[in-house]
């Protein structure tokens, strides 16, 4: 009794090959219409971003960062550090894990806040879900990065849905707690006057539950940046790349400057979107 | 009671409760089997595991009252008007509307409802932290689809009422709680409802914005002649506010009746224990402690007639009256030598200036400020100005002790 039986076997992992070779079978035209959608976004937004010239976009930055965090230094810092992730020869780079990054959380968001919301409103969607999204968080990531092959071929397109899985959670909970912790009272107040479920979701919960959101927002932006290295074992261009070749090739230096770039970048991102974030008290008399 | 019957059977009914209960668990068919018996609402919890939050309970608002639902924490009178409403659901029984049962309503017609007949004013205010002043008044018209200059000039309207001219732009989070009521029943007031439930509106505020807040709502009142159910804790605020009170205790209606039956009559040791802390004082009106003077005087009296009287009866001042009771003031002795000397022939010419006075319904509290200001006594009044009684500050004092001793006694 002191070894596992090797007869109590369950086998999950032929299970989950074969539900894969399935889902491969019977959808893969509908994944090819995602993994199409996606890939014309994501190329809009880079070239986009590549188009803007770089002077541009560092003022841009600046002023946004000046005017999210009300510190006029802080946008000067936010500047320097475009310019240094520049000065590394990391422009284009920087711009097409950005557009990796932004293109993630546009889908993150338009999947996250609506599941939040259905969370927020039904126990039982909120008891379903919740495992789900543990599971998202706690799954190494690299155990999805490989259906994601599968499903979309190498490339930006895994590469953007790896991030979407890993990234989604926090704001579907936040948009959750965020409708959730509303006062009771005030729900009560606003269905005594009439108001039907989507009324009260429109006028009460959901601007309750912005600053929440916009957490949950932050988050998810956070953790599409810090996916972006493990993403580009699946082919995605960027700075992960970067970081990723600089590993095989055991160049210290190289390795850290494209690190480096990937923290200032997730530093400008991190401090604009919490910025952002409405803060209830200042906006006394907005009539 | 014969009395009261008269005045039930004359008036229009706006709210009729009849046998609700409201139960909370699961095992609801057990609690309403008349088969099984239950000794109170503990033993329904051990042997069902159900809440017991209204039993049986049946009143009627009539229209234009303030009818108040008192009782202490628990009793169940929040979650009775909340029913009334169906922000609960009752278990069982029957809520009439206009005549028209609330249970059986559809969604659309219970938003109906919510949006044009009744609103609610809450103890926790329930405003909108988000949202101004301006909009949290509009907030009931905005949700039933009315233009924003429209709504927004209504609610101005309302402000205006409560008296927040001023405040339209700020947070509520910038106003006091008192202030944040107001809000509370502007908003209410601004769909122009025909009824009000205010649950416990002044609860949360400290005694002197209280006592303000209920002189304001009856002023209020009297433009609005809304019906109002009003749930307080506060026997001093039921008595002060409310035209009919019912007394609930543990989900049960133990008694129902105008303040003066409530403080007098109390139906048992429950409603008597309530009714002990309060003062007389507040209960009490002039009505039931005025006397008819000895001796009265008339305009068309001489001075000299009014001397002779008031001397024979040793008397210094009496009341005049004119025709038909009709109230003109008072005379003192001294005034009418005066007069006499003067050559004067009425005595109307004799009356005392500024003479403080009373009305039928006025609390004893309220007249103790006139009898400190006058050596004279109180006149009672009527509103078409005839003549009821009068008080002396003897019989003000002695009405409270008297009556404290009658209704503490057994």
């Amino acid at each position: 009794m002191i070894e596992f039986p090797a007869f109590i076997h369950v086998p999950l992992a032929e299970w989950t090959d074969a539900a894969m070779d399935w889902i491969l079978r019977v959808f893969s035209g509908v994944f090819d219409v995602i993994g199409d959608a996606i890939l014309f976004m994501l190329l809009y937004i880079e070239k986009f971003l590549l188009w803007l010239p770089w002077t541009l976009v560092i003022v841009l930055v600046g002023i946004v960062a000046w005017r999210a965090t009300h510190r006029w230094w802080a946008g000067l810092l936010m500047a320097g550090f475009l310019v240094l992730i520049g000065s590394f020869g990391y422009w284009d780079l920087a711009m097409m894990t950005l557009a990796i990054v932004i293109a993630a959380v546009i889908i993150s968001l338009l999947i996250g806040i609506p599941t939040g919301i259905a969370m927020a409103r039904s126990n039982l969607v909120e008891t379903i879900i919740r495992p789900i999204l543990d599971a998202m968080q706690t799954m190494p990531s690299f155990v999805y990065l490989i259906p994601a092959l599968m499903l979309f071929g190498l490339g930006k397109v895994p590469a953007v849905f790896a991030t979407i899985i890993y990234a989604v959670p926090p704001v579907i909970r936040l948009t959750n707690v965020g409708i959730r912790q509303v006062s009771p009272d005030v729900i009560e107040a606003s269905r005594s006057f009439g108001a039907t479920p989507r009324q009260t979701l429109m006028e009460v919960q959901l601007p309750l539950a912005i600053p929440s959101i916009m957490v949950g927002i932050n988050q998810t932006t956070m953790m599409a940046l810090s996916m972006v290295v493990i993403a580009s074992m699946i082919g995605a261009r960027g700075l992960g790349l970067e970081v990723l070749l600089a590993i095989n090739r055991i160049d210290i230096g190289r390795g850290f400057e494209a690190g480096i770039s990937i923290v200032l970048l997730a530093i400008i991102i991190d401090r604009i979107t919490a910025g952002l974030a409405p803060k209830q008290e200042h906006s006394a008399s907005s009539s | 009671m014969a009395i009261n019957n008269i005045y039930l059977q004359n008036e229009e009914i706006s709210i009729e409760v009849n046998n609700l209960w409201k139960i909370f668990g699961d095992n609801v068919e057990k609690v309403l089997d008349s088969d099984t018996q239950f000794d109170g609402k503990t033993d329904i919890l051990e042997k069902t595991g159900c809440v017991l939050a209204i039993k049986d309970v049946s009143f009627q608002v009539h229209r234009g009252e303030i009818f108040v639902l008192m009782g202490l924490s628990g009793s169940g009178k929040s979650t009775l008007v909340r029913c009334i409403l169906r922000l609960i659901e009752p278990t069982a029984g029957k809520i009439l509307i206009n005549g028209e049962n609330v249970c059986d309503c559809t969604a659309q017609q219970l938003t109906e409802l919510r949006r044009h007949t009744i609103s609610m004013v809450f103890q926790y205010f329930g405003l909108l932290p988000h949202r101004n002043i301006l909009q949290n008044v509009a907030y009931g018209l905005k949700i039933r689809g009315m233009a924003k200059s429209k709504r927004e000039a209504k609610a101005q309207e309302m402000i205006e009422l409560v008296g927040l001219k001023g405040w339209e732009s700020y947070l509520p989070s910038a106003l006091s709680g008192g202030m944040q009521q107001r809000v509370g029943i502007a908003r209410a007031l601004s769909t122009d409802p025909e009824m009000l439930i205010m649950d416990e509106p002044f609860s949360g505020l400290d005694p002197l914005i209280r006592r303000q807040m209920q002189d304001e709502l009856l002023d209020i009142q009297e433009k609005v002649h809304k019906t109002i159910l009003f749930v307080t804790h506060d026997l001093h605020e039921a008595l002060k506010l409310g035209n009919r009170i019912a007394i609930m205790k543990d989900g049960e209606i133990i008694q129902i009746g105008d303040p003066e039956e409530v403080i007098t009559a109390p139906s048992d040791g429950y409603v008597r224990e309530f009714v002990q802390d309060a003062s007389p004082a507040k209960v009490l009106t002039a009505k039931r402690i005025m006397e008819q003077p000895n001796v009265l005087l008339y305009e068309w009296q001489g001075p000299k007639t009014a001397i002779h009287i008031l001397e024979s009866t040793e008397l210094d001042n009496a009341f005049v009256l004119g025709r038909g009771s009709k109230f003109r003031g008072l005379v003192t002795v001294e005034r009418l030598l005066e007069i006499i000397k003067g050559g004067g022939k009425s005595i109307m010419n004799a009356l005392e200036p500024d003479l403080l006075r009373c009305t039928s319904d006025t609390i004893v509290e309220d007249l103790f400020p006139l009898a400190v200001s006058t050596r004279h006594p109180i006149p009672v009044v009527d509103d078409d100005g005839k003549f009821l009684g009068e008080i002396h500050t003897s019989t003000i004092l002695g009405s409270m002790i008297q009556d404290k001793e009658t209704e503490l006694g057994d």
